[in-house]
């Protein structure tokens, strides 16, 4: 069974996905294998301010334990110590997810040195979600490029102890990555050539590379079947299926 | 399962055409049920305007993939319309008459909605082909933007197929036209899509058969470029009914392209 290490819960305005409950959704990603995941709120990523959809988020998810919940924070908000102090309070969280692109800031913001440091202080993972969907098939109401890879490049070299977890990061831009830092690792939900693992692998060892389905806005079953069949050795599957997951994020 | 992979690239920027590079690709794609692949060659090989010559070398890859396995490549061939009349007729009959071309297949060559457009509707017409055009949605996106005379929009590929309507059309990349494409092409009876390319968002294959039906909607990857394991799993994965599934995967192109 894998862990999904980029998952969402709730509405987006784009296109008619099923409406999951928790309990639904996890439903559906265990029918593809999955039996746990690492969620976020949707509703979050268009509010200016992401908590009120964090906290229904870990109300929803709290009687579906194979649903763990990964709040979504803006750094750049005054608010931002605020917004991790509640997370911590309301449930025991492993990571947070940040969405430079829309929440409209970059990573040299000012910010960023002490939201690093209280990440640390208090052994939470980092999530930098480069991209939810594919500029060049997106809704024309949501004008957004994914998060540069030389933004990424400069933050990794800024943190060097750091070693964020990249979603949503496209296969040409990862493989870049690779060759300038180490630092990170990042997941499989968008990338995609053909015999993509076979490729990644590369460049980058199965050691930092997670499965991230991107749920519910990619198709799971796609998703899955990106690693459940690819050519590469059982070994390498059950590192980027669960093994990395489970110690990346202590589970 | 059987399924048929209506829109590969096995051939792509001149790599791939090894007959060792073509037997893995074969035995790949029979690992995952694939029973046979339409090859639509390398079409971005010499930029966007081939020549009539470099449309021949092109298509002559086509030919060289079936030689090695007849029974699993047929293929389309490729033609450039801004060529002319006399070009486009030539070289769709010499695919038709060496390598059994199924279908005719457009690239970024011009505007789907171009007046040249007007040979590729004799050729399809006078050779019974379906015409296969490469669609992508250029309004208002982000990412990388394609000139429009060269980019057929979903609009300019309803509009060849309004003015040709004898003609059967499969509006290629069904990730790239995405929701509006779709409604688009609805009312058109002579406009198939193909499921080709981009990343599997969800809910664009249930949408697909909702308006359209399963017999308008064909299998197709775009291998190399995506992952077929994925391009069928978001087939396999989809919200439809196991009949229309099967359509989709391989009795519709079975029809078309009389495999049987």
């Amino acid at each position: 069974m894998h862990i999904d290490s980029n998952t969402y819960l709730g509405h987006w305005p784009f296109a008619p996905l099923p409406s999951y409950t928790a309990g639904k959704f996890a439903s559906h990603l265990t029918d593809h294998g999955i039996q746990q995941a690492l969620v976020s709120p949707l509703n979050a990523v268009f509010l200016p301010d992401p908590m009120p959809a964090n906290r229904k988020m870990f109300t929803a998810v709290k009687p579906t334990p194979a649903l763990i919940p990964v709040p979504i924070i803006n750094p750049t908000l005054g608010t931002w110590q605020d917004q991790i102090d509640e997370c911590l309070h309301l449930a025991p969280i492993r990571a947070v997810k940040i969405l430079p692109n829309y929440h409209n800031y970059r990573l040299t913001h000012r910010q960023f040195e002490p939201f690093m440091e209280t990440l640390a202080t208090n052994k939470l993972k980092l999530i930098l979600n480069v991209r939810l969907n594919d500029e060049r098939t997106q809704y024309f109401a949501l004008n957004l490029k994914g998060v540069p890879q030389t933004d990424i490049a400069k933050f990794l070299k800024h943190y060097p102890t750091s070693h964020p977890l990249l979603t949503g990061i496209f296969r040409p831009e990862l493989k870049q990555l690779a060759s300038q830092c180490e630092n990170f690792s990042a997941d499989i939900s968008f990338c995609e050539w053909r015999n993509t693992l076979v490729d990644l692998l590369t460049v980058l060892p199965p050691q930092r590379l997670l499965l991230g389905t991107c749920s519910p806005l990619l198709s799971t079953r796609g998703q899955v079947d990106k690693l459940n069949l690819a050519g590469i050795p059982k070994k390498s599957k059950t590192l980027i299926g669960s093994t990395n997951a489970k110690r990346f994020f202590h589970l | 399962m059987r399924i048929f992979d209506i829109h590969t690239h096995p051939i792509l920027m001149g790599s791939g055409a090894k007959p060792e590079e073509i037997k893995q690709l074969y035995t790949e794609g029979k690992a995952l049920g694939i029973v046979g692949m339409n090859s639509l060659g390398d079409v971005s090989f010499y930029g966007h305007c081939p020549d009539a010559g470099q449309c021949a070398k092109i298509n002559d890859g086509n030919g060289h993939l079936q030689r090695l396995f007849p029974d699993f490549f047929t293929s389309f061939c490729h033609l450039n319309p801004t060529l002319g009349e006399r070009v486009v007729m030539k070289e769709a009959e010499r695919c038709v008459t060496n390598f059994n071309s199924k279908g005719i297949k457009l690239e970024k060559t011009n505007n789907a909605s171009a007046s040249c457009m007007k040979h590729i509707a004799k050729a399809a017409r006078e050779f019974n082909l379906p015409v296969l055009q490469h669609t992508w949605t250029v309004h208002g996106i982000a990412g990388r933007r394609v000139p429009r005379s060269i980019q057929s929009d979903p609009t300019d590929t309803a509009t060849f197929a309004r003015r040709h309507p004898e003609v059967k059309v499969i509006m290629a990349h069904l990730t790239g036209f995405g929701f509006r494409g779709i409604a688009e092409v609805k009312h058109l009876p002579n406009v198939s899509i193909d499921t080709s390319a981009g990343y599997p968002e969800e809910g664009l294959i249930e949408y697909a058969v909702e308006q359209l039906g399963a017999d308008r909607v064909y299998y197709g990857s775009d291998l190399p470029i995506r992952e077929q394991s994925v391009t069928i799993g978001r087939i396999l994965g989809a919200r439809i009914t196991p009949k229309d599934r099967q359509k989709i995967l391989y009795d519709n192109a079975a029809i078309l392209l009389g495999l049987n």
